[in-house]
């Protein structure tokens, strides 16, 4: 088991004063909060952090500890409670305070006997704290599960994995995997969570399950991006297709469509297809803007027509907004 | 020790969006029915329809996981309502512009032909 250092979570020294705790605390409680946080572990530093001022908030266990941390400390960072240890200010007789001890790590359960007396734990962070009642519906799991674009255009199947509380016969708090397939409809999008009716944790006492909700993320596509239900895609066109106007072939993620390329198109034209976007009950359209795109190298015969063409054009100012 | 379980196959069948009562956004934020009541007066969660009695209210998923992250808030960092909803309004906000600023930069690659 590992030296849990509380003074160092909390980036305070042994000598600090209950105020200093309790600002390092909620400075960092702030920080690494799972719903504010993007850093990576938020959720375990956030952990930690509760734990560390659990334990030093309170004047008799910070004692406790502070004594655990002079003799119990291994040279190489491991730990032992010293023989016959046993805490006077500890979680197993009740008197839980509002933080979830169930979510606390193996060294503070070893020290101060953290998930004792029937407390169920909640999954996910935070979870419900020391409930009473023996009947209670099971907590809801969220999970995020990153899409490709085609995966949420045509719909698919994502397993998804998580690991649940539930109570055995002998009323102890047990973690149990749960594996789910399950089957995304097409058309969903980004930020949209899916809702599994009692896919959560089990119930207790014939409480009824809790639910999954499935948040759906999209991973970037390399030729599209998606504006709500509308799929936006960059097509080249060559000077020729632009000035004239052409069929071309245009990708969308249902396939591809050919479009008519207006005369006189320019660069940034945008041209809408109806229903190629997002599908679902409103489905969304594909948005086509249009890039003059240049051969990287012309023939002589080419360059020629070109001179033609400047000669021809030579009213036509390209730098115009620029006032030059 | 973990415990393992089979495998499952399931369905999803309110992909166009579910609802939740009051009794039920309660029952999934563990919470009373006051705390709700409240947040819907500060403006924080809305229900799907403007409703003036509580008991016909509906709530969508958006609103349930609104609800939930409320509660989060408040038990962990001692938020009071005002408190709430401006949080809640500015962590919204950041989701936004951060897929915003995603969505911008893949248009700008794609653009760069990169």
């Amino acid at each position: 088991m590992d030296f849990k250092d509380y003074y160092a979570v909390l980036g305070v020294s042994e000598s600090a004063s209950a105020d200093e705790i309790k600002k390092a605390y909620r400075k960092l409680a702030r920080k690494y909060h799972p719903d504010v946080s993007k850093e990576e572990n938020a959720s375990d530093k956030f952990k930690d952090v509760g734990e560390a001022y659990e334990v030093l908030k309170d004047p008799e266990k910070r004692a406790e500890y502070d004594q655990l941390r002079k003799y119990g400390a291994r040279d190489d960072g491991s730990f032992q409670p010293p023989p016959g240890w046993q805490s006077a200010s500890g979680f197993s007789g009740g008197g839980y305070t509002e933080a979830d001890a169930s979510q606390f790590s193996e060294f503070f359960e070893q020290m101060f006997g953290g998930r004792g007396a029937g407390g169920f734990a909640g999954s996910g962070f935070g979870g419900g704290g020391f409930r009473q009642s023996m009947k209670m519906r099971g907590d809801d799991v969220h999970a995020k599960r990153s899409l490709s674009l085609e995966e949420a255009f045509h719909g698919c199947e994502q397993q998804v994995s998580f690991i649940v509380q539930e109570m055995d016969d002998r009323g102890r708090v047990v973690p149990r995997r749960k594996t789910l397939k399950v089957k995304i409809p097409a058309g969903v999008r980004e930020g949209q969570n899916i809702r599994l009716k009692g896919q959560g944790a089990p119930g207790v006492g014939g409480g009824e399950p809790g639910d999954l909700f499935l948040e759906v993320e999209l991973a970037p596509h390399p030729h599209f991006t998606v504006e709500g239900r509308d799929i936006v895609v960059t097509l080249p066109v060559a000077p020729w297709e632009a000035a004239l106007g052409a069929s071309v072939t245009v990708p969308t993620v249902g396939g591809k469509v050919n479009v008519k390329v207006p005369k006189g198109s320019t660069s940034g034209r945008k041209l809408r297809l109806k229903g190629k976007g997002l599908p679902g009950k409103h489905p969304g359209d594909e948005i086509v803007v249009l890039q003059v795109a240049m051969p990287e190298q012309h023939s002589s015969e080419a360059e020629k027509l070109y001179e033609q063409l400047a000669e021809l054009e030579k009213n036509f100012n390209p730098r115009s907004k620029l006032h030059v | 020790m973990t415990r393992e379980n089979q495998i499952l196959t399931v369905e999803v069948t309110d992909s166009h969006g579910s609802t939740f009562s009051l009794r039920e956004v309660c029952e999934h934020g563990d919470c009373h029915a006051e705390f709700v009541i409240k947040l819907v007066d500060y403006g924080i969660i809305d229900p799907v329809e403007d409703q003036a009695e509580a008991r016909q209210w509906e709530f969508d998923t958006e609103a349930l996981n609104r609800l939930q992250k409320a509660i989060r808030l408040q038990r962990d960092l001692k938020l009071n309502l005002p408190g709430l909803a401006v949080s809640l309004d500015l962590l919204d906000e950041v989701q936004d512009m951060r897929r915003e600023v995603n969505r911008l930069n893949q248009r700008l690659r794609q653009l760069m032909g990169e």
